[in-house]
């Protein structure tokens, strides 16, 4: 069927399916979605530039805040390229426990959005279950670290808390009952026929697209490939840790549901293992103030796929640069090649797909209108 | 592992040569490689299509005071992470794109130049990505010589919301 002309359909940044700010100009030809032009940066908050503003222990605070749902990511990405650069390791049971929050902060972000894909699939009783059991997560990080959304755990040479016996099976507790749910919730998305007709075929990238438009994490292993920080570049303690990089090759809405789904379960099986083969001794070493001229690279598989962080650092308290690259905004190009040639009803649940963190991907710090950065780095550097 | 970043500095030295000035692997997985500007394309062309490195992590721009530097993040299958880096002039200063090799660099690159303010030649896109419509043309933020407060003042004055 032949269109005379396309139109234009903005897309956000305010948008009742878009969770976070972000603008999308689409460009359609009837029912269908024929160009698609990003245009991100709502929520830019200068993090950058704040990072070389303050010292090594200030930045600390900082990357915990580039993101609310992957903050362990971030910081675990920070504290390890800080301690590269002072020339200092954390010790074997404070990689232990990294892991360990790393784990549990993939099963909370992965049940987020898989609440969020049911939501947008209409299938809003799966969307109440899942994030009813994710509770039970948010309130173990609250027991553990004395946070439910920042659990400030990582910190500059170890962690700062140590996971007691008790805390031990706690986790033990939390993770019988989620992997019960876990394994309902894949049965649910396997032979659901709302669900599957929502996302069976829907919003396809192909294995090599998917490569070539650089795309990482749930959404690059959903078409096919194993690529996985963990394990192809291991960090903390996965280099100690079986485990196995899942990935679907049905390269469609379901395949990234499946795969965040049955990574649940991986990342159960992750820590039991530490929890068990956890090694003995101190948590943290002290770390210097100054770091050496020197620079680094330092990648995490955090939720939602690689996060890099490059640093520098010029001999004194302050780094001289500090980039952070979240894998939202890895994930946009391919996102967008995902989104044409669909039909418009599909956009939502094709656009949730790549678990879009918006925040993470514009280095927000805490939008506070007219406040603006300076207010709160100012209010860090006080407090 | 070591040895996979080993080989790749070797294989850099006998293809760049001369215009190779810097190679080093401090750990295991991990290149740091400078080149002359002049051949930055070809080096990392060669990089990508030779070398196997098939997933472009990121691109890192940084003030030097005259001159900045830009770092391309290079990552293989099996995860060596290559970062390829050159020198160029702070005014007037250009490199080639490489979004026609690489299609996910022309938005690393829009950031690049917007922060810095390095011209990407054949770049078709140089529209705002992460600032506000408004922000002016030669204010680049992550240049060293502007403060945090200036940014704030141009952000309340020009650059909108």
């Amino acid at each position: 069927m032949g269109y005379a002309s396309t139109i234009k359909v903005p897309f956000g940044p305010q948008h009742p399916a878009l969770k976070e700010p972000e603008h999308f100009l689409f460009e359609v030809e009837g029912d269908t979605v024929v160009g698609v032009k990003p245009r991100i940066g709502y929520v830019h908050r200068g993090m950058e530039k704040a990072f070389e503003l303050g010292t090594y222990t200030h930045d600390l605070y900082l990357a915990e805040r580039i993101c609310g749902i992957c903050t362990a990511a971030h910081t675990t990405c920070y504290t390890q390229a800080v301690e590269e650069l002072m020339g200092i390791e954390a010790p074997p049971r404070a990689k232990y426990i990294r892991t360990i929050i790393a784990e549990l902060e993939r099963i909370q972000s992965h049940s987020l959005w898989i609440g969020i894909v049911a939501h947008e699939a209409g299938f809003d009783t799966f969307f109440m279950y899942v994030w009813r059991d994710r509770e039970a997560v948010m309130n173990l990080f609250e027991e553990l670290t004395g946070g439910r959304v920042l659990h400030a755990m990582n910190a500059i040479g170890g962690v700062r808390r140590d996971i007691t016996p008790e805390g031990a099976s706690k986790i033990r507790k939390v993770l019988d009952y989620f992997e019960g749910r876990t394994k309902e919730y894949l049965r649910v998305i396997r032979t659901e026929q709302t669900f599957l007709k929502r996302t069976q075929g829907v919003g396809i990238l192909k294995p090599n697209e998917a490569v070539k438009l650089g795309a990482v994490g749930p959404t690059l292993r959903a078409s096919g490939r194993k690529d996985d920080v963990r394990i192809d570049d291991p960090y903390v303690a996965y280099g100690e840790i079986p485990f196995n990089a899942i990935s679907s090759d049905g390269c469609d809405a379901l395949s990234r549901t499946l795969v965040r789904a049955e990574e649940m379960i991986e990342s159960i099986r992750i820590i039991r293992h530490a929890l068990d083969k956890m090694p003995v001794g101190a948590i943290r070493v002290r770390a210097p103030k100054v770091a050496p001229p020197a620079e680094t690279v330092s990648r995490v598989e955090a939720p939602r796929g690689e996060l890099i962080h490059y640093a520098r650092s010029n001999g004194t308290a302050k780094p001289e640069r500090y980039k952070v690259r979240s894998p939202t905004l890895a994930n946009i190009p391919s996102l967008c090649k995902t989104l044409t040639g669909i039909h418009v009803a599909d956009i939502p649940i094709i656009l949730a797909g790549i678990d879009p963190c918006f925040s993470c991907m514009d280095r927000l710090l805490v939008p506070v209108k007219g406040g603006g950065g300076t207010r709160h780095i100012a209010k860090l550097r006080v407090g | 592992m070591v040895d996979g970043a080993l080989e790749i500095a070797e294989r850099l030295k006998e293809r760049l040569k001369d215009e190779l000035t810097e190679v080093k692997s401090p750990k295991a997985r991990r290149v740091f490689a400078r080149v002359q500007p002049l051949v930055f394309r070809r080096a990392i062309q060669m990089a990508i299509e030779d070398l196997g490195f098939s997933h472009l992590s990121t691109i890192t721009g940084i003030d030097l005071g005259g001159e900045i530097e830009v770092l391309y993040h290079l990552a293989k299958d099996d995860s060596v992470e290559l970062t390829m880096g050159t020198k160029i002039p702070k005014e007037k200063g250009s490199l080639m794109t490489i979004s026609d090799i690489m299609p996910n660099a022309a938005f690393y690159e829009r950031e690049v130049h917007e922060m810095l303010g390095v011209k990407f030649e054949g770049l078709e896109d140089e529209s705002h990505l992460l600032l506000p419509d408004g922000w002016p043309a030669a204010v680049y933020p992550l240049r060293k010589d502007r403060t945090f407060s200036e940014l704030h003042e141009v952000r309340l004055s020009k650059g909108g919301d």
